[in-house]
C-alpha cells in the first residue's frame, strides 16, 4: 500500500513519468557508455593499483612504454613500437596502434642481460610537458620502493642487484638523455620477458618527486591522475561513479572514440543485471549463464560475450599430511588423499560434464591442467580427458586397499574414506559443482560432506594447510609460472597448498624460464602437462569462459584473455534511438 | 531536564568508549587481516610483510591499542586501509548524509503510514478493513527485507519500470537544474525507502492499534462522545493524544533498527551510504574503518535511547526528569 503510496506521489511529481525523465538524459546517454562494475577501482596510480578494475581504467589514461597485444592464434603478448614489433604481423592484421607506444624502438644487447629503448621526442604529458626516459627511471624506484610496497615488485626481479635482495637503480636502470631508456639485468632474460617486466606504466617525475615514500599512498595527487593515454579522469565520486571522458590532447595511440565511459558502481548482481536489461547499463561483466536466456528475452538489445579460458576450478586433495606437516615439518602421505591412483580415481568418480552440462553449458570446457587451451603455443592438445567412470575408480581403489565396509562406505585398516569439502560461501557456481561432487563420491562409497566458509577465513584456512579437501578456483596469468603452485620447496611456495612434490616439475620449470624464446619452452610445457595429468595432485574440474553481458550499441568491442575492455578506446557507441526494437 | 541530558551525555562517554575497544580487539581476533589480499601469485611475497609495516599490524597488540588510543582521543581515527587511504572521517563524512536522508524519510514514513493503519484498524476493529489491514502488516512484518528488496526491484524497476533499480541519480543529472536534480534524487529514493519502511511501520501500526484500542475504552472518551463531541475530535483530539504516548518513544529506539536496516538497503540498491562502507570494511579487514562506523552507530544508539526518554518527559507532563 505505501509503494502504491508513493507510486502516485512520485507520478504528481513527474508527470510525465520515468520515460520523460529517460528521455531528457537521451543526449547524456548517447555518448557516455555505462559500464556497471561490482567494486570501485581502489587507486588510480598505477605503482598502488591491485585491482583489475583500476588497472584496466589505468591503462586508458597512461602511457605505456611499448604497445602489448594479444595474439589468439597463439595465445602470446605480441609487443609493438612505431618501428618495430617482437613477431612480425602485417598492419592489417594489427588490432592495437603501435602509436599507442612511447617506444620508438628497442634492441637487446646479444647476452639478453640488457635492452635499451629509443623514446619518441612527441609524447606529452597533459599538462604539456613531455614524457621523458628519467620518468620511467623514477616510476621504477617507486615500484621498488619497500615503504610504498607495489604488488608489481615482481617486474624489478631480474634487474641488476634484485640477487642480492636490493635493486641498484644507478646501474639497473640508465637515462644518458631524454630519450634512452636502458635497462640491465643481473641474468640473461628472454626477449619477451624483458619487455613484459620493463614496461610498467611510468609517473610524472615532475608532479610525484616531492611526495615523500611514506605519504605516497596518501597523497591528493592520486585523486587526480596526470597521464597522456586516450582518457582523462573527469570526475570520480568513490564507491559510486567514476567517469573517463576522451582525451582530446592525447596521441598515444588517439583520443578515444566513445566521449565518456562511466563506471559505477553497483555492489548487488541482481541490480546490474536489471541494469542491463532496462538499457541503464551497457557492459555488466560476469554474467551468470543460467541468467541468459531470461535476460536475452526481456531485451533483444544485449548479447553475451565471453573472453578466453583464463579461469578454472579444482577440488584440491591434500597430498601430505597436514597435522604432520604443521606439527614439525615432516611430510608423509595423506591418509586419504596421498596416492597419485586414488587422486585419479576420484577424478573418474566426477562427472565433470554433468556439470558443465547442468551449469555452465557451451561456457565450460572439461580441465586436464592448468595450462589453458587459450595460451595455444603451449597447450598439449593430445591430452584426452580422464573420463567418468565410477566402475573403473571402485577398482583402482580396490587396488589402493580399499573396501566396501557394513555401512557401504569404503575403509582401509580400519579408516573410513570419510571427509569435509570445504569451499567459500557465495559462490553459486561452485555450490552446484559440490553438490554433484558429493553425490558422485556418494555412489562409490564415499562419505563427502560439504561445508562452506566466509572467504577469509576459507582462503586463511587454506594457507595455513589447515583443510584435507576443498573447492576453490585460479585465474592464470598470460606468462606461464606455475612454480608458486607447485613447487616442491613448500616453504617457498607459498601456494602450493596441496602439498605436491615432484622433482621433475621444478625442474622443467625453470628449464622453460631459461629458455630466450616462448616457443622452444614448449617440448618442456608439455611434458609438465603430462605429469600433472598422471598424478593429479588435485582434480582440475573445468575452464570457464567468462561471459559478459554487453549491449548492441556497442560497436568494435574485442574481448581476449588479457582482459573484457581490451580495446575500449576503440570502441563506439550507436545512438540509443537508433536501434531497432 | 538539561542536567539530565547532561548527565546522560556524560555517562554515554566511557559507554561508546567501552564499545570501541571491545571492537578493537574482536575485530583482530576474527581470522584473516588487511594484507590478505595481497597474498597473491605473481606479487612478491614481501608485499603483505610491507603493508602490514605501513598499517602498523606488526607492532605487539597493546603497543597498538595504545598508538590507536592516543589518536582517537586526538579526534584521528586513522586512514582506511581499503579505501586508497582515504582518512576514515572523510569516507564517513561522504556516506553519513547518504544514510541520514533515507533514514530521516524513513523514520517520517513509518509514522506517517504506522499510525494511520493503526488508528484505522483501532476505529473499525474486528471490521474487514480492520482484518485485512492487520494480515497485511503482518505479512510484511514477517518478510525478509532483501528479499522484499529484490522482489520490489523486480516488480517496479523490471516488470513495470517506473522506477531505477540503483544509485543516487540518473546518469547525467549533474546537468538538470536544481529542481529536476531533488525529484531525480526523490524518484531514486522511493524504492527503497519504501522496502525500509513497510515492515516498520506494520509493527508501529500494530503498537497504535493496541494502545488506540485501550484509550478508547477509557472514561473520559466515553464522557466526550456523551458531550456530544463529532467523533472525529473524539479519536483525533482525545484518544490519539493520548495512545500516541508510548508510540513517540517508538521513535527513539527504532533509530537504530533504521539504520541497519539501511545496511544491506543500500548494499542492493548501491547506494554509497553508511551501511555499504560498514559491510565492505567489515569484509576487507579495515579495522580503522569499522572501528569508526561502530562509533557512529553507537553514537546513534546512545542518541536514539535520550532523545526516546526526553520526548517521554516532554509529551506526558507527569514524568519529570
Amino acid at each position: 500500500m505505501l509503494a502504491l503510496a508513493v507510486l502516485f506521489l512520485s507520478s504528481c511529481s513527474k508527470p510525465q513519468g520515468p520515460g520523460g525523465s529517460a528521455a531528457k538524459n537521451h543526449a547524456a546517454m548517447d555518448s557516455t557508455l555505462v559500464i556497471a562494475m561490482l567494486g570501485d577501482a581502489d587507486y588510480l596510480n598505477p605503482v598502488l593499483a591491485s585491482t583489475v578494475t583500476s588497472s584496466e581504467i589505468i591503462g586508458l589514461l597512461y602511457p605505456s612504454l611499448v604497445q602489448a597485444e594479444f595474439d589468439t592464434t597463439s595465445g602470446l603478448l605480441n609487443y609493438l613500437t612505431l618501428e618495430k614489433k617482437l613477431k612480425d604481423v602485417s598492419p592489417g592484421q594489427l588490432r592495437k596502434s603501435p602509436k599507442g607506444a612511447i617506444a620508438k624502438r628497442w634492441t637487446m644487447s646479444p647476452d639478453n642481460k640488457s635492452i635499451t629503448y629509443i623514446l619518441r621526442s612527441d609524447a606529452f604529458w597533459n599538462d604539456g610537458k613531455p614524457i621523458v626516459s628519467r620518468d620511467f627511471k623514477f616510476s621504477y624506484m617507486l615500484y621498488g620502493s619497500p615503504v610504498i610496497a607495489s604488488t608489481r615488485q615482481q617486474f624489478l626481479a631480474e634487474l641488476v642487484g634484485a640477487d642480492k635482495g636490493h635493486v641498484d637503480f644507478d646501474k639497473a636502470i640508465e637515462t644518458p638523455n631524454d630519450t634512452t631508456l636502458v635497462f640491465r639485468f643481473y641474468k640473461p632474460v628472454p626477449e619477451h620477458l624483458a619487455l613484459y617486466h620493463t614496461s610498467l606504466t611510468p609517473l610524472p617525475e615532475h608532479l610525484w618527486k616531492d611526495v615523500k615514500p611514506a605519504d605516497f599512498r596518501h597523497s591528493p595527487l592520486n585523486q587526480n591522475p596526470v597521464g597522456a593515454g586516450p582518457y582523462t579522469l573527469r570526475s570520480w565520486k568513490q564507491q559510486e561513479e567514476l567517469v573517463i571522458a576522451s582525451n582530446r590532447k592525447s596521441n598515444l595511440p588517439k583520443p578515444g572514440n566513445i566521449p565518456a565511459i562511466s563506471f559505477r558502481i553497483v555492489p548487488d548482481y541482481t541490480v546490474r543485471l536489471a541494469q542491463l536489461q532496462t538499457g541503464q547499463s551497457d557492459v555488466v561483466e560476469n554474467v551468470k549463464p543460467e541468467d541468459f536466456t531470461a535476460l536475452m528475452k526481456a531485451n533483444p538489445n544485449i548479447e553475451i560475450k565471453t573472453i578466453g579460458l583464463r579461469v578454472y576450478d579444482y577440488v584440491g586433495w591434500s597430498n601430505i599430511d597436514q597435522d604432520a606437516y604443521g606439527k614439525n615439518g615432516t611430510i608423509k602421505p595423506h591418509p586419504l588423499f596421498g596416492s597419485p591412483k586414488v587422486r585419479l580415481a576420484l577424478t573418474k568418480a566426477i562427472d565433470r560434464q554433468s556439470i558443465i552440462d547442468g551449469y555452465l553449458k557451451q561456457y565450460g570446457v572439461i580441465c586436464n591442467t592448468d595450462i589453458s587451451p587459450s595460451l595455444k603455443w603451449a597447450y598439449d592438445n593430445r591430452i584426452t580427458s580422464v573420463s567418468y567412470d565410477p566402475d573403473g575408480a571402485v577398482a583402482l581403489l580396490k587396488q589402493e586397499g580399499w573396501q566396501p565396509g557394513p555401512d557401504g562406505i569404503l575403509q582401509k585398516n580400519g579408516r573410513k574414506f570419510s571427509f569435509k569439502l570445504f569451499t567459500n560461501s557465495g559462490n553459486a557456481r561452485r555450490n552446484y559443482a559440490s553438490v554433484i561432487i558429493q553425490q558422485n563420491l556418494r555412489a562409490i562409497g564415499i562419505d563427502c560432506r560439504l561445508e562452506t566458509q566466509e572467504s577469509n577465513v576459507f582462503f586463511n584456512n587454506l594457507q595455513n594447510k589447515k583443510l584435507d579437501a576443498w573447492m576453490a578456483g585460479w585465474a592464470i596469468g598470460l606468462e606461464i609460472d606455475p612454480l608458486d603452485v607447485w613447487g616442491s620447496d613448500l616453504k617457498k611456495s607459498p601456494f602450493n597448498m596441496t602439498g605436491y612434490q615432484n622433482p621433475r616439475v621444478d625442474e622443467l620449470c625453470e628449464l622453460a624460464k631459461q629458455k630466450m624464446n616462448h616457443t622452444d619452452a614448449r617440448p618442456y610445457w608439455l611434458e609438465y602437462q603430462q605429469i600433472l595429468f598422471r598424478d593429479q595432485p588435485v582434480t582440475f574440474l573445468y575452464w570457464i569462459r567468462e561471459t559478459h553481458g554487453f549491449s548492441k550499441r556497442i560497436e568494435g568491442e574485442e574481448l581476449n584473455i588479457s582482459g573484457s575492455f581490451y580495446n575500449v578506446d576503440d570502441w563506439n557507441l550507436r545512438p540509443a534511438r537508433n536501434i531497432t526494437h | 531536564m538539561v542536567i539530565y541530558i547532561f548527565k546522560r551525555l556524560l555517562i554515554a562517554v566511557p559507554l561508546i568508549f567501552g564499545v570501541l575497544t571491545l571492537t578493537f580487539f574482536i575485530i583482530r581476533l576474527a581470522p584473516g587481516d588487511p594484507a590478505a589480499f595481497f597474498i597473491q601469485p605473481g606479487i612478491s611475497p614481501n608485499v603483505a610483510e610491507q603493508i602490514r609495516t605501513q598499517y602498523g599490524l606488526n607492532d605487539p597488540l597493546p603497543v597498538q591499542y595504545v598508538k590507536w588510543l592516543a589518536s582517537v582521543l586526538q579526534g584521528d581515527f586513522g586512514r582506511s586501509f581499503s579505501r586508497a587511504q582515504q582518512p576514515v572521517i572523510e569516507v564517513i563524512a561522504e556516506a553519513l548524509p547518504v544514510t541520514v536522508t533515507i533514514a530521516l524519510l524513513t523514520l517520517v514514513a513509518n509514522f506517517v503510514f504506522g499510525i494511520l493503519i493503526g488508528i484505522i484498524s483501532a476505529v473499525r476493529q474486528n471490521s474487514f478493513l480492520d482484518r485485512f489491514l492487520t494480515i497485511s502488516a503482518l505479512f510484511f512484518y514477517s518478510m525478509p527485507e532483501f528479499w522484499f528488496a529484490l522482489m520490489m526491484i523486480i516488480l517496479f524497476a523490471l516488470k513495470f519500470p517506473f522506477f531505477p533499480a540503483s544509485g543516487l541519480n540518473e546518469i547525467g543529472a549533474e546537468n538538470l537544474g536544481p529542481l529536476a536534480f531533488t525529484l531525480d534524487r526523490i524518484w531514486h529514493l522511493v524504492l527503497p525507502v519504501t522496502v525500509l519502511s513497510i515492515n516498520g511501520s506494520a509493527g508501529i501500526a500494530r503498537y497504535v492499534r493496541g494502545s488506540m484500542l485501550e484509550v478508547i475504552r477509557q472514561d473520559y472518551i466515553r464522557t466526550a462522545r456523551a458531550k456530544g463531541l463529532p467523533e472525529k475530535i473524539v479519536i483525533f483530539r482525545h484518544a490519539l493524544r493520548n495512545a500516541l504516548l508510548p508510540v513517540v518513544t517508538l521513535m527513539g529506539s527504532s533509530l537504530p533498527f533504521i539504520f541497519s536496516g539501511a545496511l544491506f538497503i543500500e548494499v542492493i540498491f548501491a547506494f554509497p551510504g553508511m551501511g555499504r562502507v560498514t559491510v565492505e570494511a567489515i569484509f576487507a579487514r579495515d579495522y580503522p574503518l569499522i572501528i569508526a562506523d561502530t562509533f557512529i552507530s553507537g553514537s546513534l544508539i546512545v542518541i536514539g535511547n535520550l532523545v526516546a526518554d526526553v520526548l517521554y518527559a516532554v509529551v506526558d507532563p507527569r514524568i519529570k526528569l
